[in-house]
């Protein structure tokens, strides 16, 4: 690796005032899993990393007034493991267990995976699926945006250069949503996405009121299907025509590419038969919890 | 230069490092631990994999200084040519290695898996071995030879020699 300066703030001021000074010529360190790949191959690397492994606020699950937060430091094993997140959002931990291997998800950061901005990443689509929300701290304040306006382009995020990712927020009103989460991969340990892509529902009575479908791998940026998503609104939550037909015009609203693990009409399918999926998943989880009397949506 | 102090294989080490250093070349050049091997060096073979305050980890992906003040453990940590860990054992015993670079990785990540889970599935053990890659001899005896470990525990457990005697 080329020669960096090292700064390890220890909080979020800090972190903050360091970007400030650097943001020119620095990298942040969350997990490192991509970065230190970047920084062994890069020809010209940063003057300066930022390690956040001291600042506490990029930490902790919790539940607060207005959904649930997650700090940007949190890994992948710690979703997997936090029951909040069991219970109010376990489809994020189907995604987590599906990325990279133990040590990655030991030490990868679901902030970290975020700002790849890479159209394969897996904690992606449920987050877009759940409505996430993202608080972005930098030398002028901290602002929210949703997640989806945070995905910008390939490797390409909303951050300003003096801007980092504090932590990401489901909404109150999409915790316990039904959901699900799906990947194809090429193989099954430490395989990128060929496909991925994530539902949530909301069905009352005969009725299926609430619908997001997002898929990643298919589009510059992870996506949200939404034309697919106004397949299925209003439908019966068994109607499989309903669900058949949203999938067919998920793949519509998809733009996949030709590269060395997949062609792009083979995309095409995986995309038909993942939103499918996934969708059936969500809605028979929503029509069971109905069933068992728990709150629905 | 920066200075760190951790603790490796429950020994106190401190060292001058470079930032860019990473955790693996200061096991292995400043320390002399050349059991973490250096495989692809981007954190896919797993032949580096370390415990780092309990959970693996790919030392070639982790700075020196990241790691000030935290305790790791190696291949070296577990045990030795005067006492093996029932893990280095039960590896000998069913010649689950063949060139053996992996192997070192290999028993680390099972270290982890025996700690967190005390009786895994055979694909509980295959998920925990997915960061592990073996180029010649396969993971027939590698699974087997964690499973073994994990059934003799099991049994210690729930046989009276493996109590108190209460």
């Amino acid at each position: 690796m080329k020669k960096f300066d090292y700064i390890a703030p220890g909080t979020l001021d800090e972190a903050v005032g360091a970007l400030a000074e650097h943001s020119a010529h620095c990298k942040l360190l969350a997990g490192g899993t991509d970065l230190l790949v970047d920084l062994k191959h890069t020809l010209e690397g940063p003057q300066v990393v930022i390690g956040l492994d001291n600042v506490d606020e990029l930490r902790g699950i919790e539940e607060t007034a207005v959904g649930l937060r997650i700090g940007a430091m949190v890994t992948h094993t710690e979703v997997m493991e936090s029951p909040l997140i069991a219970s109010h959002a376990p489809a994020m931990i189907s995604a987590a267990r599906t990325i990279g291997a133990v040590q990655t998800r030991n030490m990868g950061t679901i902030g970290g995976n975020l700002v790849t901005c890479v159209p394969s990443m897996d904690s992606g689509p449920v987050l877009v699926a759940l409505d996430a929300m993202v608080t972005l701290a930098g030398a002028g304040g901290t602002r929210q945006l949703p997640l989806t306006d945070f995905f910008v382009g390939p490797r390409q995020s909303a951050l300003e250069p003096d801007e980092l990712l504090v932590d990401i927020l489901i909404p109150q009103a999409m915790l316990g949503r039904a959901a699900s989460f799906l990947k194809f991969g090429l193989r099954k340990g430490q395989a990128l996405a060929l496909v991925n892509a994530a539902a949530s529902v909301s069905v009352m009575g005969d009725e299926i009121t609430e619908v997001r479908i997002a898929l990643g791998a298919v589009a510059p940026t992870v996506i949200r299907a939404v034309e697919a998503e106004s397949v299925v609104a209003g439908r019966n939550p068994t109607d499989a025509a309903a669900v058949s037909e949203a999938a067919e015009v998920a793949v519509t609203e998809a733009r996949p590419i030709d590269d060395f693990r997949a062609s792009a009409d083979y995309r095409r399918r995986l995309i038909a038969v993942g939103t499918r999926r996934v969708l059936t998943e969500a809605l028979g989880r929503a029509r069971s919890e109905s069933m068992r009397g728990a709150p629905v949506g | 230069m920066a200075e760190v102090e951790l603790r490796i294989n429950g020994v106190i080490r401190r060292a001058d490092v470079a930032p860019e250093m990473t955790l693996l070349s200061a096991l292995r050049d400043t320390w002399g631990l050349t059991g973490s091997k250096l495989g692809c060096d981007v954190g896919d073979c797993g032949a580096c994999t370390v415990l780092l305050d309990g959970l693996s980890v790919n030392a070639c992906l982790l700075l020196a200084v990241q790691a000030d003040g935290r305790e790791v453990l190696t291949i070296e940590g577990l045990g030795g040519l005067d006492y093996l860990h029932p893990l280095q054992a039960a590896f000998e015993r069913l010649s689950s290695y063949q060139c053996g670079f992996c192997a070192p990785g290999m028993i680390i990540s099972a270290k982890e898996l025996i700690d967190k889970s005390a009786v895994p599935t055979e694909l509980e053990i295959r998920e925990a071995l997915s960061g592990n890659l073996c180029r010649c001899t396969g993971y027939t005896k590698v699974v087997e030879a964690i499973a073994d470990v994990c059934r003799e525990q099991a049994a210690a457990v729930g046989s009276p020699s493996g109590s108190d005697g209460g």
